[in-house]
């Protein structure tokens, strides 16, 4: 047996095991309201999918696609980095990336919290509906690329067009975007959002009062098709 | 030298020459008529207007409905070739012909396939480009008669889990409301990576529609002119999907079956790539396929004729071993049963109607005349579903034209119409001999044209042979 029992907590492996069957004793721990520590999560993929609610689970080592995907609520703790899409989908609860994360962390996530201590791949955020994402470092080229509501919240600055075609929510830099993308424009923060900005992050261990702040939100040109935004659609 | 030849009479003089008696003054070329209807093979009336169109918009044009492109081959291509003397038929009026269709059933991966009572389903439309009496309807037209209805990309509207026995979720890239209790709720997933109104191209809904309860399902600003991705947030190619898919079991607990939409462009790959990558059921939407709205320009231009995709696609799931594992389904411009049993002849599991469940419903019928006309239309050439002003309250979010489609009504249609559609299929396979109209095949059919011959190997009627090079 590949579960070892220690007071409320359990512990498993995933090394080569069949994800399927991982999950299945993740879920089932859960279930029994127990915490879980994942040993050797070998960078799999799929690990913790769609996990309920008032559960915590971590994950030791680097995980794959897809970890914590579809979260209902769950606390989720990656140790290392983790691959394409983690926190994909989010409703609701909290994961914690230590590392790095690759492209599309919190791809169209509705709710919760992603938090990366590293950088975060290409396209982190996209079509992100809610939530928020802090990423202590830097967020990749079309990071919120088409986001609709939501936080995306880079310490580190972003790479090429930030913020692409945003229909609305707001990317938060403390640190130098390499270029806006099409219809984003910076604002400057009022007063009162960037205390709730920065209480986020107090909270996350994170407080710098001394931060330079710009917002990129949505300059709306591309809410409407009309042919004086062609340009911007890149069409002619 | 030769000498020039003479008339044996004296030269005509001009005025001799010119035709007289009756012609047009200062007209000495072509036929008048010629001149009157002043018609160009390339510059046509149609092709003037866009131009028109495009200089005064700035943009090129969107609409609903489907392609109007008359190149596209028809299902009229192909006939059947019932038993005669070397098979014998089934008594079209007696005896029974099995329609149950069974969709996604993969032991060890899908532990609740799809049983459908006939092989026809309700495409994916999105509440949106749809109403949602509309849906509602649809859904209980299709329960009614044991089949079901898709959510299409607007996320899962209540009225039509209640009203669909049978739903299947769609996950379109742009993740509207993607919601894992949906996912959950649902009786199958559907991937969308294209439909043969627009493969390649993302979903449009013009700001008339997106009203207060469209915006909330779908996060967005009321009013804007909604253009969506067309790549998925976080899977790009086949290896990718095939980590997707495998999450969306993990977050269903390996109980529904994951479907893969696609437009029809190269089926001969991308079916065999789907089918790789995992799907249990693969949907092949034809160029012909409805549309909520869409550029017009790749209603006319892209994608290949759904008669042409199926024989490919089902070439492909033989070649690679697939067949009777994933199943196939075939969409687009199926406007019957006849339509239905040609699909299914061609290797279709099963087909999907949209613009046909639409007519059920009472496109274009020929009521509220007047507000067709203030569309510039009237009914049987209604395409005006992009703009949210449907007459019979089909395509609209607007309240007053919403409640013009009765639900018990409208949804009795639909279940008439599909009872109706399966008995054509019936009717057709009993007279090929066939106790299941999943027994229909390639060779029940001939072909009345080279081209669709070409298209899709069936036999040219008589000479009974494939066109070949
Ligand atoms: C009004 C309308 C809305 C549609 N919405 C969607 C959609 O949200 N997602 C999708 O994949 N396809 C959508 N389609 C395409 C259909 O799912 C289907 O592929 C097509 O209608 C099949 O062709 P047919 O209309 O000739 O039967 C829509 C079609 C229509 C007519
Ligand atoms: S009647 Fe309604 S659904 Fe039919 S084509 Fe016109 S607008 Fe579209």
């Amino acid at each position: 047996m590949s579960a070892t029992d220690r007071a409320n907590r359990i512990e498993l492996q995933a090394a080569d095991r069949p994800i399927r069957e991982v999950n299945d004793e993740i879920r089932a721990a859960l279930a029994d309201g127990r915490e879980v520590l994942v040993r050797d999560a070998r960078s799999r993929h799929n690990l913790g999918v769609g996990l309920p609610s008032a559960s915590r689970v971590r994950f030791e080592g680097s995980v794959g696609y897809y970890c914590g995907g579809l979260n209902d609520g769950a606390m989720i703790e990656i140790e290392r980095n983790a691959g394409w899409g983690v926190g994909e989908a989010m409703a609701r609860g909290e994961i914690v990336v230590g590392g790095y994360a690759g492209m599309a962390a919190g791809a169209s996530m509705r709710g919760g919290l992603l938090h990366i201590r590293g950088d975060a791949g290409p396209r982190c955020g996209v079509a992100m509906k809610g939530g928020d994402i802090i990423v202590e470092g830097r967020i990749g080229y079309l990071s919120g690329f088409m986001a609709h509501a939501g936080r995306l919240i880079a310490l580190g600055g972003a790479g090429e067009a930030c913020a692409d075609s945003l229909w609305g929510g707001e990317v938060w830099l403390a640190g130098p975007a390499e270029s806006l993308g099409v219809d984003a424009r910076i604002e400057e923060p009022g007063a009162e959002e960037v205390e709730s900005v920065e209480a986020l992050l107090a909270s996350r261990g994170l407080g710098d009062s001394g931060r330079d702040w710009r917002k990129v939100v949505s300059e709306q040109r591309l809410w409407h098709f009309e042919s004086r935004d062609a340009k911007a659609w890149l069409m002619i | 030298m030769k000498a020039p030849y003479e008339y044996p009479f004296d030269p005509p003089s001009e005025d001799a020459v010119a035709m007289r008696d009756g012609a047009i003054e200062g007209r000495t070329a072509g036929s008048p008529d010629a001149y009157d209807a002043g018609e160009s093979a390339r510059w046509s009336p149609k092709a003037i207007a866009d131009v028109h169109a495009m200089a005064q918009l700035g943009r090129y044009q969107l609409r609903g409905y489907n392609t109007f492109s008359r190149r596209m081959p028809s299902f009229d291509d192909l006939v059947f070739v019932p038993a005669t003397m070397t098979r014998l038929p089934l008594e079209g009026y007696r005896e029974s012909c099995e329609t149950a269709t069974v969709l996604g059933d993969r032991p060890g991966l899908v532990s609740e396939p799809l049983r459908l009572d006939i092989p026809i389903y309700i495409a994916s439309m999105s509440f949106g480009a749809l109403s949602a009496n509309a849906k509602a309807a649809l859904g209980y037209g299709a329960s009614r008669v044991g089949t079901m209805t898709c959510t299409g990309e607007g996320g899962m509207l209540e009225d039509e889990r209640e009203a669909s026995t049978t739903l299947v979720y769609q996950m379109t890239p742009s993740r509207y409301m993607l919601d894992l209790e949906h996912l959950r709720m649902a009786d199958a997933i559907e991937l969308a990576v294209g439909q043969g109104a627009k493969p390649g191209t993302g979903g449009v809904l013009l700001g008339m529609k997106v009203s207060e309860r469209v915006a909330r399902m779908r996060s967005l600003p009321v009013g804007v002119d909604q253009r969506s991705t067309v790549r998925h947030p976080d899977f790009l190619g086949a290896d990718d999907l095939q980590v997707k898919i495998e999450e969306l079991r993990e977050a269903t607990g390996y109980r529904v079956p994951i479907f893969l939409k696609m437009g029809a462009t190269r089926p001969r790959y991308d079916v065999a790539i789907a089918a790789k990558a995992g799907a249990d059921v693969i949907v092949v939407d034809g160029a012909e396929g409805g549309t909520g709205a869409s550029p017009e320009l790749l209603l006319d231009h892209t994608g290949i004729p759904t008669v042409s995709a199926i024989r490919a696609a089902r070439e492909a799931l033989d070649e690679c071993g697939m067949s009777g594992k994933v199943s196939l389904v075939a969409a687009g411009g199926i406007r019957s049963g006849t339509d239905a049993a040609k699909c299914l002849a061609l290797g279709a599991d099963a087909v999907m109607v949209g613009t046909a469940a639409l007519m059920a419903l009472g496109c274009n019928s020929p009521r509220y005349l007047a507000d067709y006309e203030t569309l510039g239309t009237s009914p049987g050439r209604c395409h005006h579903c992009h703009t949210g002003l449907c007459p019979v309250g089909i395509t609209t979010q607007e309240p007053h034209l919403e409640e013009r489609l009765d639900v018990p009504g409208a949804a009795e249609r639909v279940a008439r119409f599909l009872t109706a559609m399966t008995m054509e299929i019936t009717l057709l396979a009993k007279s090929c001999g066939k106790s299941s109209v999943h027994n229909l095949e390639v060779e029940d059919l001939r072909a009345l044209s080279l081209e669709a011959s070409a298209f899709t190997g069936v036999r040219l009627a008589g000479i009974d042979r494939p066109f070949t090079w």
